[in-house]
This record gives C-alpha cells, sequence and structure tokens, in this order.
C-alpha cells in the first residue's frame, strides 16, 4: 500500500506516528533482491512493542543479511483496527507496507499470557487462518518466541514451531533450513518434520496429547521422529553474540525512549516465584570493554540522550564498579545521561557514590515481595527488615521522602501474619521518619505500596503450587487493607480477575487453544490494558468448551504427575524444582549462584557462572 | 541579538547563530511538533555537530521552531534556528553532516548565518489538495473566500470558544484542477491555520466534508518577499 492511499485513514486515528513507519534508522530494502521476508511481531501497541530489546537485537541481526528482510508490526489500538476493518486493509508491515500474509514468516514474540488473544486478532486482520492445520501452504509461517514459549501449549494449535530460549543463533538456523526447502518446492509438513531435529525447536504438530480421565495429562507422544524432549537454546559467549549498533529511533515518545545497554543474561538470585530467574539460566555476563563499547556505539547512532543498563539484577553484574567508571568517562560530556534500574549501592566507595550522585534517580523502590521473614525465607528472597530500614534511613538523610514497596499476596504457605508484616513494615519506615531528627524539614513521609497477586509459572519451584481463588484474593486485599492505618501508606493492587487468568494460562495445556479462540471470538482483545479487559467474555469463552479457569489456575499438581511443559528442557532439572519446592515448605534458603552452586542442571552448556572462579 | 560568549574548557568561544531550512514530507506528516523537537534533537546528536545546550539544571539542545506545523501537514519551507559553539566550522560542512544522518522524509534545504528575525514572519502560504473538488463547490468556495466577513469560532488556550472573523487573516487564494491556495497570515500570534478556513467553509455552505491534504509550501515576510 502507497503512503498517499494509507495517509487518508491515518489521520483519522490518534497518534499516526504508530503506524507511519520510515523512523530513524528502519531498514528498507530492494524486495526483488530478498529470498525471505520476515514480519516480526509484537502483539501489543506500538508504544510497548517498540521498547522492547529482544526485538531491537532480531530486527537487527537479521538485517544484516543480504537475503533477509525483516519488518516490524504491531497490534492497531482498536480505532485504527476499526478502520482497518472497515476498509478492507489487512495487516501491513511498518517498513514496506505490504500485507504480512504474502511473507515467508510471521514470527511473534510472546512476552505475558495476556496478549495471546492480539495475536490471534493480528493473524485475522492479517487474513491469515488462525490455526496452524488450517494453513496447508509452506508459507506463510507462524512462529514464536519468548518466555511464554516455555510453556507453549495454550497456544500450540496457532503457531507451525517455537523457538525455545535465546533466539539469534536458532532463528536463522530455521530461516535457512526454510530457504532451501522453499526452493527445493518441499511441502509444510516436510519441513516442519526436518525443523524439529534442530535444537531449540519445537514443532507442536508433530506431538500427539493424551488424558486421563480426570483431566491430567496421560502421555506426550512425538510424531514423525521427532525429539523426545526439546531443549532451549542459549548463546554462550556474550561478548561475541551479536548486538545492535543502532536501534529504530521512533517518532512517538515510547514507553522506554531511551538507549539500552544489555550487560548479562539470567540471574544469580533464585527467588521461587520468578521465572525469569530460572528460564534465563545460566547466568552470562559481557566484559565491561564490550559494555562500554556496545553503549558508546548505540549512543552515537541513535542519537538518545539517555541510556540504561539491562538485566535482571544490575548490582549482580561482577564488574559494576569498573563499569560504571568506565561509562562516565564519556556520558557526562556527550550530554547522555545514565539510567541505573534496580541499583543497590551499599557497597560502593565513596568516590563512585560521589560521581552517580547526580544522576536522575528515578525513586526508591524496594522489592521485599513478602511481609515477614519467614515468608521471605519461603520464596529465597534474600532482603532482610534490617537492609530495607538502613537504606531507607540513608536515603531519607539524602533528601528522599517518598518510598515505593512491592509485594505479592498469595504466594505459598502466607498467612493473614505475612499480609499484616506488609502494613507493619510501611508503618516502621513511617516511625523511622519521624524519630530521625535530622529528617527533611517540614516535609511529609509517603510510602507507596503496590501488591501484585501470585501466579505460579512454569519452571519455577512453585510450579507444583495452586494459586489462591480469586474470592480468597479479594478477601486478603481487604484484610490488607484494614491493616493500614496511616495515610502516610498508600496502597494499590493489581487486577485479581487479569492475575486469574494468567494464572489458567500459565500452566494451562492444548484444550485452551479453544477457550483461546473462543474468548477472540467474543472480542477479547487487549486484555493487559483494564480498559478491554472483559471477564465475563472469558468465562464464557472457558464455558463453551465445556472448561473452567479455576481447573487449570487452582489446581496443585503432585511431583510425579506430567506437567503440560514437561517435555520442554529449559536446563533446570524438574528435581532441582522438586527439592527446591520441599525447601520453600520448610522455608529453608538455598545460596545464590556464586555462593554455591545448586545444582539446577543449568552447567550443561559448560559457560556462564557455573564455572567462573570464585 | 549579539553573540553571547561561552567558556568552554578555558577556551571562548563565539556562539554562532544558525538557521536551517527544511522540507518535513511524506512519512514525517504524522508527527507532531513536540515529536519533532525530540526527533531534530536525535538527528543534531547523531551528526555530531558542535551545538550549543541551555545552560540550566535541565540542559538542553537549544532549538527554536518558526511556525509549529499542525499534525498531518507536510511543510516545504521549515525554519528552525541553533547555534553552534564551533567557530572555526564551515556551516556548509554542518549542513551536510545534517544531511548524512536523516532519514529520507526530511530533507535539509539550505544553511545562513545572516537572517532576518523570526518576528519579521507574517505571512504564509498553503496548498490544500482535495480529493475531489466539483466545479460546483469550486464556485461556491471561491465566493465564500471572497466574503468581506466571515465569522467562524476558535478554542482558546483557556478552553473558551470566541468568535473571530478570518476574513481579514486571508490575503489571497487561487482555486485550480482540485487545489486550492491559500496565502494567509502567520507570524506574531496572527497564524490561521488552514483548516479552520476549510472547516468554516463546510458548515456556512452545508457541504459534506472532502478529504484534503495540507502542504505549508512557504513563509513571507510583509513585503510578500521569501522570508529568510
Amino acid at each position: 500500500m502507497e503512503i498517499k492511499e494509507l495517509e487518508k485513514f491515518l489521520l483519522s486515528v490518534q497518534k499516526p506516528g504508530r503506524y507511519s513507519g520510515g523512523e530513524i534508522n528502519s531498514v528498507i530494502k530492494d524486495k526483488s533482491k530478498i529470498d525471505v521476508r520476515f514480519a516480526f511481531c509484537f502483539p501489543d501497541t506500538y508504544e510497548i512493542g517498540m521498547s522492547h530489546l529482544g526485538m531491537k537485537i532480531l530486527y537487527s541481526q537479521f538485517n544484516q543479511r543480504d537475503d533477509i528482510w525483516c519488518e516490524r508490526v504491531f497490534a492497531p489500538w482498536l480505532d485504527f483496527e476499526e478502520v482497518m476493518r472497515k476498509n478492507n486493509i489487512p495487516l501491513f508491515a511498518l517498513e514496506s507496507r505490504d500485507p504480512i500474509k504474502d511473507f515467508d514468516f510471521i514470527g511473534f514474540t510472546l512476552q505475558y499470557e495476556m496478549s495471546y488473544t492480539n495475536m490471534l486478532n493480528m493473524l485475522d486482520l492479517a487474513g491469515v487462518p488462525l490455526r496452524s492445520a488450517d494453513r496447508k501452504d509452506l508459507s506463510p509461517l507462524v512462529v514464536a518466541g519468548g518466555p511464554c514459549v516455555c510453556n507453549p501449549e495454550p497456544i500450540a494449535d496457532f503457531v507451525d514451531l517455537f523457538f525455545l530460549g535465546e533466539g539469534e543463533e536458532v532463528d536463522l538456523e530455521v530461516i535457512d533450513l526454510y530457504k532451501e526447502y522453499k526452493k527445493a518446492g518441499k511441502s509444510k509438513l516436510e519441513f516442519l518434520i526436518a525443523a524439529s531435529k534442530i535444537e531449540g525447536v519445537y514443532v507442536p504438530s508433530l506431538y500427539d496429547v493424551s488424558y486421563n480421565g480426570d483431566g491430567s495429562i496421560k502421555a506426550v507422544t512425538p510424531l514423525h521422529d521427532a525429539p523426545k524432549t526439546i531443549r532451549k537454546r542459549i548463546i554462550k559467549d556474550m561478548d561475541k553474540s551479536y548486538y545492535p549498533e543502532s536501534f529504530v529511533v521512533p517518532f512517538i515518545e515510547i514507553v522506554h525512549d531511551r538507549a539500552v545497554q544489555e550487560i548479562f543474561r539470567g540471574c544469580i538470585r533464585g527467588c521461587r516465584f520468578c521465572q525469569a530467574g530460572f528460564i534465563y539460566r545460566p547466568v552470562r555476563e559481557k566484559s565491561v570493554d564490550t559494555i562500554n563499547r556496545q553503549a558508546k556505539c548505540l549512543c552515537e547512532n541513535t542519537g538518545y540522550d539517555e541510556i540504561s543498563l539491562s538485566s535482571l539484577s544490575t548490582s549482580d553484574y561482577s564488574g559494576i564498579e569498573p563499569l560504571l567508571n568506565k561509562l562516565l568517562e564519556w556520558t557526562d560530556d556527550n550530554h547522555v545521561s545514565l539510567a541505573l534500574p534496580s541499583l543497590r549501592i551499599d557497597n560502593f566507595s565513596d568516590e563512585l557514590l560521589d560521581k552517580i550522585k547526580h544522576i536522575r534517580k528515578n525513586g526508591l523502590t524496594f522489592a521485599p515481595e513478602a511481609g515477614t521473614q519467614r515468608l521471605r525465607d519461603v520464596i529465597n528472597k534474600n532482603v532482610t527488615e534490617e537492609e530495607i530500614l538502613s537504606t531507607c534511613k540513608t536515603a531519607f538523610l539524602g533528601g528522599y521522602t517518598s518510598v515505593k514497596l512491592y509485594f505479592m499476596l498469595g504466594l505459598p504457605t502466607e498467612t493473614d501474619e505475612d499480609l499484616k508484616g506488609i502494613a507493619d513494615l510501611g508503618q516502621k519506615i513511617v516511625n523511622m521518619y519521624y524519630d530521625m531528627p535530622e529528617r527533611p524539614k517540614g516535609k511529609s513521609v509517603s510510602v507507596s505500596i503496590s501488591v501484585s497477586t501470585f501466579v505460579p509459572k512454569p519452571f519455577t519451584p512453585f510450579q507444583f503450587e495452586p494459586q489462591i481463588t480469586e474470592a480468597e484474593m479479594r478477601r486478603r486485599q481487604e484484610y490488607l487493607k484494614s491493616c493500614i492505618t496511616t495515610k502516610k501508606i498508600s496502597l494499590s493492587y493489581h487486577d485479581s480477575s487479569t492475575s486469574f487468568l494468567e494464572g489458567a494460562f500459565a500452566r494451562g495445556d492444548r484444550r485452551l487453544c479453544g477457550v483461546l479462540e473462543n474468548a477472540y471470538k467474543n472480542g477479547c482483545k487487549f486484555d493487559s490494558w483494564t480498559e478491554c479487559f472483559d471477564l465475563e467474555k472469558w468465562l464464557d469463552a472457558f464455558e463453551k468448551s465445556g472448561l473452567t479457569a479455576e481447573y487449570f489456575a487452582n489446581k496443585e499438581y503432585s511431583y510425579d504427575e506430567i506437567l503440560a511443559w514437561d517435555h520442554l528442557d529449559y536446563a533446570v532439572s524438574k528435581n532441582f524444582l522438586i527439592n527446591e519446592n520441599r525447601k520453600a515448605k520448610e522455608a529453608k534458603t538455598t545460596q545464590n549462584c556464586r555462593e554455591k552452586c545448586a545444582g539446577c542442571g543449568a552447567s550443561c552448556y559448560g559457560e556462564g557462572v557455573c564455572f567462573e572462579k570464585h | 541579538m549579539p553573540d553571547a560568549e561561552l567558556a568552554v574548557t578555558g577556551r571562548v568561544f563565539a556562539l554562532r547563530n544558525i538557521r536551517i531550512y527544511f522540507a518535513k514530507k511524506g512519512r514525517l506528516k504524522f508527527v507532531s511538533h513536540l515529536d519533532m523537537t525530540r526527533f531534530m534533537a536525535r538527528i543534531i546528536t547523531k551528526s555530531k555537530i558542535s551545538i550549543w545546550y541551555t545552560e540550566g539544571f535541565n540542559q538542553h539542545i537549544y532549538m527554536n521552531f518558526a511556525l509549529p506545523l499542525s499534525l498531518g501537514y507536510e511543510g516545504l519551507y521549515e525554519i528552525m534556528d541553533f547555534r553552534l559553539i564551533d567557530d572555526n566550522y564551515s556551516i556548509e560542512d554542518c549542513l551536510e553532516s545534517l544531511k548524512k544522518v536523516s532519514p529520507p522524509d526530511i530533507e535539509f534545504l539550505k544553511i545562513r548565518e545572516n537572517f532576518a528575525p523570526m518576528k519579521e514572519i507574517a505571512f504564509a502560504e498553503y496548498i490544500m489538495d482535495f480529493e475531489t473538488l466539483s466545479d460546483e463547490a469550486a464556485l461556491k468556495l471561491s465566493e465564500f473566500l471572497k466574503r468581506e466577513s466571515i465569522i467562524c469560532s476558535k478554542k482558546g488556550k483557556k478552553g473558551k470558544i470566541r468568535e473571530i472573523d478570518i476574513a481579514p487573516k486571508i490575503k489571497s487564494f487561487n482555486i485550480e484542477n482540485n487545489s486550492l491556495k491559500l496565502i494567509l497570515t502567520a507570524g506574531n500570534e496572527n497564524t490561521l491555520n488552514p483548516s479552520l478556513v476549510l472547516d468554516a467553509f463546510f458548515e456556512a455552505c452545508e457541504i459534506p466534508q472532502i478529504f484534503y491534504t495540507v502542504k505549508r509550501t512557504m513563509v513571507f515576510n510583509e513585503k510578500l518577499e521569501e522570508f529568510e
């Protein structure tokens, strides 16, 4: 579609910059010289998708190749979707504005369960049949990756092929195989069978799932000689791995509108509720020199005046002090500001503290996750009350007057006493502030407590645990509210119905594919947006399939039961997760990867923190 | 304005006031003025020209745009002022550096070091291309634009709706081949948005909205000379 034709429609919607393309560093190629066209789809708005680092890495990496043209696609917002449907405009890619149904690959990155309906909606807008079985031709192939893919069963009927783990290598191996098969005129099935032999590729249609009478899984049987278990892929040497020299710089303001420099993958901590802490193992760091070089290059090529360091826990980077010293050598002179999310500064030298003093602070936040030490031990969150109070004190002395605390409600073994502990901790911070003679004069303190609901996730020690019922979530929220007696503490919740559905889909199996399709047909989309979410439509979708969301969300699994994702291998062994689950019940903590190896299984790659010399 | 002086690492630089002229076309018409300022700052940073930053608590690149352009309009003669801190730098090199890092929909036209103050802007020329314009509608439009008084309501800054007469702000017009050329007053809080003229026309003559695109093609001074 020509921009001239499109502009008439764009001028009638909000933020047309979401759909216009043409940004700085976006890649335009001559399509007559391209073998493989890849539509990289993010199933949410432009502002959210454009903030996602994984997409930036793969977009640049694919486009380095002369034979591939990778383009970006985002979910159109409601107003533009209406215009598209009314005027028969098929979903198009931003760079060429060509309909994506004619592409070789339609690839989705799945970051959260509540974006699944958007994936279906985008396929429908593209004019592509939703179900893999209804797409007979070799192309377009619908592929997906991202953290949700560690349990892809609820979307298994829609996607032809999943990439497990990190995509930099495996994606290109699949694209190369596709090129070969396309040239030879092979069928889709022939291609999928061959692709399933590549490590990290999961082709769901090559596995048959059978169920017992009680709804539990009886067996997962590979067909056509597909591997029995599929292991995720990782990049072994982060210094040699591909990193973009530039990002597409949007015209409109996006959520994270800055350069982002990845510093390591994985997390040494092993908090038992945290999926990211397990599925990205083992920890692999980039060297200080690599990070410094890449960060400088990114700022020069994008023109961004802010750069943020990205990882699951910045303070755990082993060379954080030399790194900051190196970065500060050039950032100030170039009018670049450094953003340091989740940085603990307790053990920094005075000299460095002085240097980073003027860095714009995003406010003081802590994530104790649980209200009592007992429950923090259960979840293996190694933050103590003393640490929180002493850091708050330092911050108050430095002029801060507000603190933000993050907690989770509904954690395994949680009692009302643990909930009261949340309010008590808030109160202790307030009291400490007023007990300080040197507190900022004439200023009141504010403690905001933000509470989300625990969702048991695959590949965590809590994967066996039930989520509490929605009614119980509300009771606990009310109870917590009643424990707070001062206006200095403000309390906010994550919506309980969204958490409940997230719980069902996180650990669900293939029977949820039908539910998802029903929900989509009921008009569900943008489910992570409160203004769009409608629980009634979802419950109706479950009913139509003869299932309940409670079955999946509130189910407790025994250690020997087959889980929907057991045939996928994310390098942490089930035995390790069982062992961690037992220790959780006894409120015993596990040391982090640098203190003592817990034997999770991630050392199988022969790289990373497992082999660091301590 | 006399050139200010700035001390950088012991050396004293003369600040040079620079004006750059550019066209904002194609996909860039969907970029609002606020987004445009951010976009320009990034291009300038990428180009590595020695630009002057404001010296406050929140330092930022100093930029001054002549007439902010509405979202959805193309501009073929846009003007932006900034300051350079390097006195050995040829402004032609500066123009080349900017061209090198720019996406295709922005075109840097020329650069100057001697120019008239922004307050001398008096008129702007717009071309509006209609999807279709029947002879009958064209005639009505022509008659409408010749009226001695065209009252329309305009939303003020505080949300108050006030009535204004826009007829005196229409300097001249020309209609041919489905397109309307308008020269309207501009600058000094006297800017008239061409869409306001057409909205008033559609309403007054009870004609259903016709789709049109807007291009600002030139900016003039009081004597209707090209503003530089």
